[in-house]
């Protein structure tokens, strides 16, 4: 309520920190409406978006991708046998549950800029996968 | 917020003695003083802080980021994963809210329910029990160790401790399957995606990676489908709110998906929700803003209204078809619809352009969970004031 008030009717998105520069996925959101209001220069930071931060939340894309390829390969082998079968079913929602843990990684690192680890990462940065994944 | 009147009385001495009430939501104390002949009784009424609970239903887990998003804003602040916990977490937290990921209440993990044959939408895959305690437990102020289903191991992890937050969001696939959970929550809602958008939206969602394709997200709905039918869908019918997602009638065989038609089915009845309405209450309208105030670009938008009834339940329909292109198209529906539950004139507009990015951000799906999110900010102001009026009881025996 007052954080909304608070922009004193700017429309402008509350910049984080760590402005970003990404690019818009191929969905319905694009518009001039919304492209009008980013022109305002967000600092001198530019972070590519959709690469992880940390080498823990890198390694842990990399798994949920090959997962997918794997459960994907598994289900489609599994079903040749019988399409109704208990089996088949389970194993295309395996493919489902990891696809979308993939979504939701990508979603987080690319508009929400939150990497899973930051606050561990805090606590923690000696850690392996604490360190920052350079591209 | 705890509303509760101290009397106190002269000495407490040995005549005097205290038990309290096994009630957890409601906290009563009693003073007994044996005096000759006569006994006093002083009860006085604590209530505890009475969460707030909302249920969300949806395929797909608890990626609805954006709804969540959009629904925690209105309240101001950012949803996050909570501090220094697993961070394969499900759990979203705000100042004022608590989204809680259903998931990490299923009974069998990965294995399990490979081992058992059954789908993560089947209920033999969920706890209900310990669901509802632990709801009930919150709701009630009380604090509770919740297990962690993690999504990329498969696994259940050691818990984490939630607070009792003033909101408490419990979103997943089955918010509304067991009884005694219905009953605890305040408002539900059910994201109802056609089978044609939900077969767009996963294209755009999963094409991009290389185990992917057609065949496979296809083959994937498909046989998910079955369970979903069974297990899912029926819980529509104890929605407060239903969105509904379909395909635009506004281009002729679009099958993209990108332009979208949607529909906010409101219950009629509900204690502190009054549905969102059109020009007149229990009328039918059907509004085509653009013209010669308003030039849209193709394809347009067109609004409905009118009363209905869904499955038995009189209900109320918005339904936008089409997408906003421009500031001015949403302030000028923004201005035309009633019962928003806004707090000031272009609310709804300037919290849509705090999503901007998000997908529906130009739709009706962005349109109607924001709308959402204001009516859940109405009801829950409304609670709260009517806790705060109860008054507290002093009975003199």
């Amino acid at each position: 309520m007052s954080a909304t008030a608070s922009h004193g009717g700017v429309m402008m998105l509350p910049s984080p920190s760590r402005p970003l520069q990404h690019q818009r996925p191929p969905t319905v959101t694009g518009s001039d409406m919304f492209r009008v209001r980013r022109k305002e220069p967000r600092g001198l930071r530019l972070v590519v978006a959709a690469t992880a931060k940390y080498k823990g939340t890198k390694m842990r894309e990399e798994k949920l991708s090959e997962m997918i390829e794997e459960k994907v390969k598994e289900a489609t082998e599994v079903c040749e046998a019988d399409v109704r079968s208990e089996e088949c079913k389970v194993a295309w929602d395996e493919v489902e549950e990891v696809s979308q843990a993939r979504a939701d990684l990508r979603i987080k690192l690319k508009f929400l800029n939150q990497d899973p680890l930051e606050s561990f990462c805090q606590e923690n940065p000696e850690t392996d996968e604490c360190r920052i994944y350079e591209d | 917020m705890a509303v509760s009147t101290i009397y106190s009385t002269q000495a407490l001495n040995s005549t005097h003695f205290l038990t309290s009430s096994p009630s957890s939501s409601s906290k009563q104390v009693f003073f007994y003083r044996r005096q000759t002949n006569r006994r006093f009784n002083t009860i006085i009424t604590c209530a505890a802080q009475q969460t707030v609970v909302i249920g969300l239903a949806a395929d797909s887990g608890c990626g609805k980021s954006t709804f969540m998003r959009r629904l925690t804003s209105v309240f101001g602040g950012a949803a996050e994963p909570p501090k220094g916990g697993n961070p394969d977490s499900n759990t979203l937290i705000s100042d004022m809210t608590t989204v809680i990921c259903l998931d990490d209440y299923h009974s069998l993990d990965r294995t399990g329910r490979k081992e058992k044959g059954v789908t993560a939408l089947d209920p033999r895959a969920n706890d209900f029990d310990l669901m509802y305690e632990q709801v009930k437990a919150l709701k009630s102020g009380i604090a509770v160790e919740k297990p962690i289903y993690n999504h990329v191991t498969g696994l259940l992890d050691a818990p984490e401790l939630i607070q009792p937050p003033k909101i408490l969001v419990i979103e997943g696939l089955h918010p509304m399957f067991d009884e005694r959970v219905r009953e605890l929550l305040d408002f539900s809602i059910y994201l109802d995606i056609s089978n044609e958008v939900k077969f767009a939206w996963k294209i755009q969602r999963d094409m991009a990676e290389r185990g992917h394709s057609l065949e496979s997200i296809k083959a994937s709905i498909e046989a998910r489908k079955p369970d979903f039918d069974a297990f899912i869908d029926p819980q529509k019918q104890y929605a407060d709110a239903v969105i509904e997602v379909l395909p635009t009638q506004l281009i002729p065989d679009d099958n993209e998906g990108k332009v979208l038609r949607v529909r906010l089915i409101m219950k009629e009845g509900v204690k502190y929700f009054s549905p969102v309405y059109l020009f007149d209450e229990g009328s039918t309208i059907s509004w085509i803003p653009c013209g010669r105030k308003l030039t849209c670009s193709y394809p347009g938008i067109k609004f409905n209204y009118q009363p209905d009834s869904y499955f038995d339940n009189e209900v109320s329909v918005v339904e936008m078809d089409g997408q906003f292109d421009r500031l001015d198209e949403l302030i000028y529906v923004e201005s035309h619809l009633s019962n928003l539950s806004t707090k000031f004139y272009g609310e709804v507009t300037q919290q849509m352009l705090k999503h901007a990015d998000f997908p529906g951000s130009n739709n009706g799906t962005g349109l109607f969970q924001t709308i959402v999110g204001l009516k859940i900010r109405d009801l829950y102001e409304q609670l709260i004031a009517n806790k705060a009026n109860a008054p507290t009881e002093a009975a003199k025996a």
